[in-house]
């Protein structure tokens, strides 16, 4: 397009004033300093999640090579050697608990409405009894092995443990440059097995044990006495069978004792599934600290569905009430009443949660008429429900918002293509809207579930804290046990450890699963979102 | 179905598309005195106007003009906006008052179908765009919503073009088939009127061509008011046309005579494109 000029002399400027003029900072305009200003801030928030996505990874990564160091010396200083014996025990002492079960549910029976006085019953029950406490005193030898074992094993540990802070107060010096002191420090070398002698050399001492418990378990079972009650058959034919169990597993114990070796290494390769699939938290025990998250997992997990449960009906529901049915007035009121929730800070809710929403639950479930719900009455105060409603409240919000602005994203000419039709208003929100909006309620309600998962003040004063894996014998009635969470075992734990310990480092390692489910959830919903957008109109 | 709140004319004139309904001395919409507003925006004066059956109606008249609000009141679509309401005069289908509060607007919608400006198909197959409305009548029978599915793509020129992919989704169709697939599901349900909003006003020239093809067609067995800003397409294809200015309806004449002679000098320059 561009003809040669015929003359080659610079455009006079005063001609066709066209060019910028600017003012110029440090050669900078002033469009590039705004720019800068933006871009800078965005780079920042990247940088600062990347730092504190290396910073999780980096703590939480020794954790690995410290559990390894954990479980050898529980191999090492003869601990796992004594848990098998204490298994043992532990299956025993189970059964005898079936046993007084058992025996609760039979003099309850025997002095229901129009049975007999309590000591009519107790003496029909005296047969009973004597197994009972027959099956109970038979274990006595094998626990006073293990208390013995346990003091040997716990003692060589401890000794263990002192040694290795020798070591550190040696790295330590020489780290100071304090040579001389270093070389002062003694470390003396444990033989280990010289000291595991007197647990190995229980074995044969074992083996009379065991075949003593099991020659006294066989005699009084086959002299079972039969209770009154025909219907506690199938108890007492389960109770046989559960026993005939834990003896046929003595053989493969002694296999186990004979087979164990303190000088097996621990692999790397099992310092992680020690942690992923680990049933115990146990931190600061005198005998074995255990770092396994599934009990944290499931708390997080149940605590999370009762809450999603309540939530998802009551946001959904919400949204599309107020989205395609009420009036211009009910929206202005009832938008920013549920966006209020929002408001409360969590330990608020937290307080009014132990104060008052436990309270009344409990009292609530002790009414008579709700005896059907599984679980109830319960009298843990605080528990997966208590927590779960509380989080609900949380979740409302999140959940009605987004999936609110996802029924307003379904194009108005959709819902006019319907009614035009002849479709009434509320067909044509469960068959136009609702599935045009789908991808956009369901994102909704998985940011809804991080939110909870996320979430910290409410379930570490609600939840009940306590670290086990709910009974799932019950049916639903899990809802009503005390469980300990991820976020609230790292708000609780991690101002009292020690920084570098392990304990602390199994901290990160919780902190670096909440952050990558949080991740993968937030991205997901996502994912979802985009993956089943309506075109645009 | 049965048990209508309020049937629409009575037996003697409501009958099946195929037979003459009505005397021709009486036109099948009555539009009368009609007053309409927006809140306090007044929209439509003092609007009178008879629509005949089996014709082709056209609304012309610049933006803002009110023809849409009027195709709008037809079958009640204004409803959904808030503050916009009749003020003054009435709307008789067979001589029945539609916006009465007895009128069960849902048949009438039924009976007054409507295509919309921009293609709207629902996100589903071309079939369950085709069975929607049917499905809310009520009707399950897999072989009988197929052959209505395959008889309202035929009479909206469609069915070769998409016979073998009705289970795929509607949003694949291009803009032109995505407007006639509306077009085959409003005549599914077997209205008597149909509304079009400037049916092709998003569409390309051969898009366009098909769709007022497809209105002469149509114009055999219903009646069609057509809302469009295309003089030449009111001109191609419609039998009445009516002129609107400033909420007012100018002009009611035969299509030809609008174009050829009107008169009102506002028409003219209108249609003349002097102003527009």
């Amino acid at each position: 397009m561009t003809e040669p000029s015929p003359t080659s002399q610079p455009p006079d400027p005063a001609v066709f004033p066209v060019h910028k003029r600017r003012l110029r900072l440090l050669g900078l305009t002033v469009e590039d300093c705004i720019q800068a200003f933006f871009g800078g801030n965005a780079v920042i928030s990247v940088v600062v999640l990347g730092l504190i996505t290396f910073f999780l990874v980096r703590e939480g990564a020794g954790f690995l090579g410290q559990n390894r160091g954990n479980l050898s010396i529980y191999r090492l200083a003869g601990l796992e050697y004594v848990d098998h014996l204490r298994r043992q025990a532990e299956d025993h002492t189970a059964l005898t608990r079936y046993l007084s079960d058992l025996r609760l549910r039979s003099l309850n029976a025997l002095t229901g409405p129009g049975g007999m006085e309590l000591e009519a019953a107790n003496a029909r029950l005296a047969a009973f009894d004597a197994f009972a406490s027959g099956f109970e005193d038979a274990a006595d030898p094998l626990r006073g092995l293990v208390s013995e074992l346990s003091e040997v094993a716990a003692a060589i540990k401890t000794r263990h443990l002192v040694i290795e802070d020798k070591k550190e107060e040696r790295r330590q010096l020489l780290a100071e440059r304090k040579l001389e002191e270093a070389a002062a420090v003694v470390i003396p070398e444990i033989d280990f097995a010289a000291e595991l002698r007197p647990i190995r050399d229980s074995l044969p001492a074992y083996r009379v044990v065991n075949r003593d418990l099991a020659a006294r378990l066989g005699t009084l079972l086959a002299a079972l006495p039969r209770l009154a009650a025909p219907e506690f058959q199938p108890r007492v034919d389960r109770f046989i069978a559960l026993a005939r169990d834990f003896l046929a597993g003595f053989p493969a114990i002694e296999r186990d004792l004979e087979a164990w070796d303190h000088t097996r290494p621990v692999s790397a390769g099992e310092a992680f599934p020690a942690f992923v699939f680990g049933r115990d938290w146990l931190t600061a025990s005198f005998w074995q600290d255990w770092y396994g998250i599934v009990p944290l997992l499931t708390g997080s997990f149940l605590v999370a569905l009762v809450a999603l449960c309540l939530a998802v009906p009551l946001g959904v529901g919400a949204a599309v009430y107020v989205n395609q049915v009420a009036s211009a007035r009910e929206q202005r009121l009832i938008k920013p009443g549920i966006e209020f929730i929002s408001a409360f800070p969590s330990v608020v809710l937290g307080f009014f949660g132990i104060a008052v929403l436990g309270q009344a639950l409990r009292a609530l479930s002790q009414q008579p008429w709700l005896a059907w719900m599984p679980g109830f009455p319960y009298s843990e105060r605080l528990n997966i429900l208590t927590a779960g409603c509380l989080l609900a409240l949380i979740a409302v919000p999140t959940i009605f918002t987004l999936a609110e602005d996802a029924l307003n994203n379904v194009p108005r000419a959709l819902k006019e293509a319907s009614l035009a039709l002849g479709a009434s208003r509320l067909q044509t929100t469960v068959r136009i809207v609702l599935p045009a909006s789908l991808s956009g309620i369901i994102s909704a309600v998985l940011l809804g579930l991080g939110r909870v998962i996320g979430e910290t003040m409410v379930v570490l004063l609600c939840a009940g804290n306590r670290i086990a894996i709910p009974d799932f014998s019950q049916g639903l009635g899990f809802i009503v046990e005390p469980v300990h969470t991820m976020t609230g075992i790292i708000a609780q734990e991690m101002g009292e450890v020690v920084r570098g310990s392990i304990h602390y480092r199994a901290l990160f390692m919780v902190g670096l699963v909440l952050f990558v489910l949080s991740l993968s959830i937030n991205y997901s919903a996502q994912h979802i979102v985009r993956r089943y957008r309506l075109p645009s109109s | 179905m049965v048990n209508l709140p309020v049937r629409l004319g009575s037996p003697a004139v409501a009958a099946p598309a195929g037979v003459p309904p009505v005397a021709p001395s009486r036109p099948l919409v009555e539009i009368e005195d009609l007053d309409f507003s927006y809140g306090v925006t007044p929209a439509l004066k003092d609007i009178t106007l008879g629509i005949e059956p089996r014709k082709v109606t056209a609304l012309i008249g610049p933006s803002g003009c009110g023809k849409s609000t009027l195709l709008r009141c037809l079958n009640r679509m204004n409803d959904l906006i808030e503050g916009a309401r009749i003020t003054a005069g009435s709307i008789r289908i067979h001589g029945v008052d539609i916006n009465q509060r007895d009128v069960d607007v849902i048949e009438l919608r039924k009976r007054v179908g409507m295509v919309f400006q921009k293609s709207n198909p629902f996100p589903k197959s071309i079939r369950e765009n085709i069975a929607y409305g049917l499905r809310l009548q009520g009707l399950r029978d897999r072989a009988r919503l197929d052959e209505i599915v395959e008889r309202s793509l035929r009479g909206a020129a469609l069915w070769e073009e998409v016979k073998d992919r009705l289970g795929e989704s509607a949003l694949g169709l291009s803009g032109g088939q995505q407007q006639r697939l509306c077009i085959a599901r409003t005549i599914a349900v077997e209205p008597e009127i149909i509304l079009m909003d400037e049916p092709c006003s998003a569409l390309d020239p051969v898009a366009t061509a098909k769709i007022e093809e497809l209105i002469q067609e149509l114009r055999a067995r219903y009646s069609i008011v057509i809302v469009t800003h295309n003089m030449q397409q009111a001109a191609r294809c419609s039998d009445q046309t009516a002129f609107f200015y400033l909420g007012r309806l100018v002009e009611h004449a035969p299509t030809r005579d609008i174009f050829t002679n009107p008169a009102n000098p506002q028409t003219e320059a209108y249609v003349s494109g002097r102003f527009g």
